[in-house]
């Protein structure tokens, strides 16, 4: 990559500055990224002499290591896709309107919300359901029938709007209502823009109840397959790294995982018959971005090489959309502390400014009072305009990919690559993704890694600023706490009590029945009917979001996978 | 000891260290997840714990607090401690000791406080 000249030049430097550092250091000088990757006190040309340049073209040339866009934010910022979302609809539309009021914005000036469900709706349940109790709307916004979606959108044009609906197992159940809501507000579900997370197999991280994997599957490939045919603007899938980031796994581990997931899903479509270049322009990822910002910074770069590479060279793709990789990125929630919380405004600015470095295409900031409660308003209000002060005040906007050619940088962007394939290939050795799931191995690793943390941590070998040091006993610092209304609860189940009485009991239960019919039928493999038309056969007779989730149980199982 | 966290909580890391880390200082650890908090106790007695530490990040945990208490009473387990942790607010914490809750361990918690409180 350089010529003699420079490489000589170079030799000749390092030998004069080793004799000086090495003055300092006699036992020689090592630290690591937090991924445990070994990192030298200062890169050269000779770190990188090996490079291929035909990794790294500019910005909207395959493998689109420098980004996906020949214009980035010079053409469009990111957007603002702030998670939001508890109490019921009303509350959450309070929260919408004051983040849009204070600027928040998808591309193009569109309205984008991205909405985290509670608990209650996540497990599929309907807010009277004894396992609801005390969780209703307590970290999401509850959402269980078309009602709720009707007062969530009021008023705002349905077409201009991207939706995202940040909900597991349910991610069919909600793309379905939103569809049926659509056309009652005269919009047909072409026009539809958002995201399902269609995150179903992420067991490996933590034990909640979901579908056994192997029909988790068959759910997220049925999604895929109506929007595929039917929803040109809807984003299908969200490969979500930054859950597996947040159970503790290291920044390779989260690179690797998520590929690995998504190949396993680009794979079960394939066999159902589907083409790659039909529904891969329609994922995308989420990642974390934690405090070490290069590591992360390379760890993107690395996603979109080995993604466009991937799909190119594996699955056969050619459609420029299916090897793009979109991000939207989150800012590492474990990254924050209870103990000093106004330092955790300094660290989602680090991870923002960090994600902007990075290219992202979209990105949540993390309030500073995550580690109390959802944000109140200030600190909601406080992580938009740390987004905003970034893409104005810091230049960093003005270039694309502004850190590429940097030493270090490129390096650490080809030791990630290199070190998430040798996971890749440590999966394949014991027989794919499903295997290394259902064996716990992945499980495992994470458990390590976030067991390695933890003691890094204790030991005080890591440190983390007003926990492990600079804790100060004295400095309280008062923070104001946001509470959900007790009685959301109360008034989520009168709605829901009326909402089952307003309807056709008998054409519902005969459109419960065929959601079942259908359901088996995808359980069993036979191709036919859609998942999704039977479901919005199902909430056009207003059936809830428990009774639909209660078939799709009974049917695919739900339960835990180990 | 009993740990466990409602099947719908989905962030376990802290739970899992902590059941880790007490194992590994000797002590009898189960790890569960539960549907309903009237399976906790049921769970308890069954298995004849002397503790019971809920991990709790998602709201709920007066109620929970509450369902254990009333369990304990009614299976006549009253012996059984109750500790719990992760995402509780410092206000509920009085409330949660009415309840019968002997500490809550909130984020940054080490495991030689719980270990400390337990020998206790």
């Amino acid at each position: 990559m350089f010529d003699e000249m420079t490489l000589k030049k170079d030799a000749e430097d390092r030998e004069k500055w080793k004799k000086a550092f090495d003055r300092l250091y006699p036992e020689g000088f090592q630290s690591e990224t937090t991924s445990g990757l070994p990192v030298k006190s200062v890169y050269s040309p000779s770190d990188i002499q090996d490079n291929d340049p035909a990794g790294n073209p500019l910005p909207g040339l395959y493998p689109y290591t420098r980004g996906i866009y020949p214009a980035q934010y010079q053409h469009q910022p990111w957007m603002n896709q702030q998670v939001l979302g508890y109490g019921q609809a009303e509350d959450t539309r309070k929260r919408m309107d004051l983040l849009v009021k204070g600027g928040m914005k998808g591309y193009f000036g569109h309205h984008v919300f991205n909405l985290v469900l509670d608990l209650v709706s996540q497990a599929g349940l309907d807010p009277d359901d004894p396992e609801a109790r005390g969780r209703v709307g307590q970290v999401g916004v509850h959402i269980s029938c078309l009602t709720d979606l009707e007062i969530l959108f009021e008023g705002l044009p349905l077409d201009k709007v991207n939706t995202v609906f940040i909900v597991g197992e349910p991610s069919i159940c909600l793309l379905a209502m939103y569809i049926v809501y659509g056309e009652s507000r005269g919009v047909s579900k072409q026009a539809l823009r958002g995201n399902s997370m269609n995150y179903l197999l992420r067991g490996f991280n933590w034990d909640v109840a979901m579908f056994p994997p192997k029909n988790a599957l068959k759910v997220s490939v049925e999604l895929i397959r109506y929007c595929t045919e039917f929803m040109p603007h809807w984003n299908t899938t969200n490969l979500s790294g930054y859950i597996i980031r947040e159970a503790g796994a290291s920044a390779v581990g989260e690179l690797a995982f998520t590929l690995a997931k998504g190949m396993n899903l680009i794979e079960a479509c394939i066999e159902s018959g589907l083409n790659p270049d039909a529904f891969l322009p329609r994922f995308g990822f989420q990642l974390g971005f934690h405090n070490d910002i290069f590591e992360d910074v390379a760890k993107f770069r690395a996603l979109r090489r080995m993604w466009a590479t991937i799909n190119h060279d594996r699955y056969g793709c050619r459609n420029p959309k299916s090897l793009q990789a979109r991000i939207h990125t989150h800012t590492c929630g474990s990254s924050l502390t209870a103990q000093q919380p106004l330092n955790n405004v300094v660290r989602a600015a680090l991870q923002t400014f960090g994600a902007v470095l990075a290219g992202t295409n979209a990105l949540q900031t993390s309030a500073y009072d995550e580690a109390y409660s959802i944000p109140t308003e200030e600190a909601a209000r406080l992580a938009l305009r740390t987004q905003q002060i970034v893409l104005h005040e810091s230049g960093a906007t003005n270039v694309s990919d502004p850190l590429a050619g940097s030493y270090y940088l490129e390096w650490l962007t080809n030791e990630v690559e290199k070190a998430a394939y040798a996971v890749l290939d440590e999966i394949e050795a014991q027989g794919g993704f499903i295997k290394a799931y259902e064996s716990g191995w992945l499980r495992n690793q994470i458990a390590e890694e976030a067991l390695k943390w933890r003691q890094r941590v204790d030991s005080g070998e890591a440190v983390v600023v007003g926990l492990n040091r600079y804790a100060d006993q004295e400095e309280k610092t008062e923070v104001p706490l946001f509470r959900v209304d007790e009685n959301i609860e109360r008034r989520a189940v009168e709605r829901i009590t009326v909402y089952r009485q307003d309807r056709d009991q008998e054409r519902c239960r005969g459109a419960l029945k065929r959601l079942e019919e259908t359901a088996r039928g995808v359980e069993q493999g036979r191709q036919g009917e859609f998942l999704m038309e039977a479901l919005t056969e199902a909430y056009r007779e207003r059936a809830t979001l428990g009774e639909t989730m209660t078939v799709l149980k009974d049917v695919f199982g739900y339960g835990y996978v180990y | 000891m009993l740990l466990t966290k409602s099947r719908m909580d989905a962030h376990d890391r802290g739970l899992r260290y902590v059941a880790k880390l007490l194992s590994l200082a000797g002590m009898e650890v189960i790890l569960t997840r539960y549907r309903l908090p009237e399976e906790i106790v049921t769970v308890a007695v069954q298995e004849a714990v002397d503790v019971i530490g809920v991990s709790c990040s998602t709201g709920g945990h007066l109620y929970v607090a509450e369902t254990i208490q009333e369990s304990l009473r009614r299976e006549e387990a009253e012996g059984a401690k109750v500790i719990f942790g992760g995402i509780i607010p410092d206000q509920d914490i009085p409330r949660m000791k009415n309840l019968g809750v002997i500490a809550v361990f909130g984020p940054g918690s080490s495991v030689e406080e719980i270990l400390e409180l337990i020998s206790r």
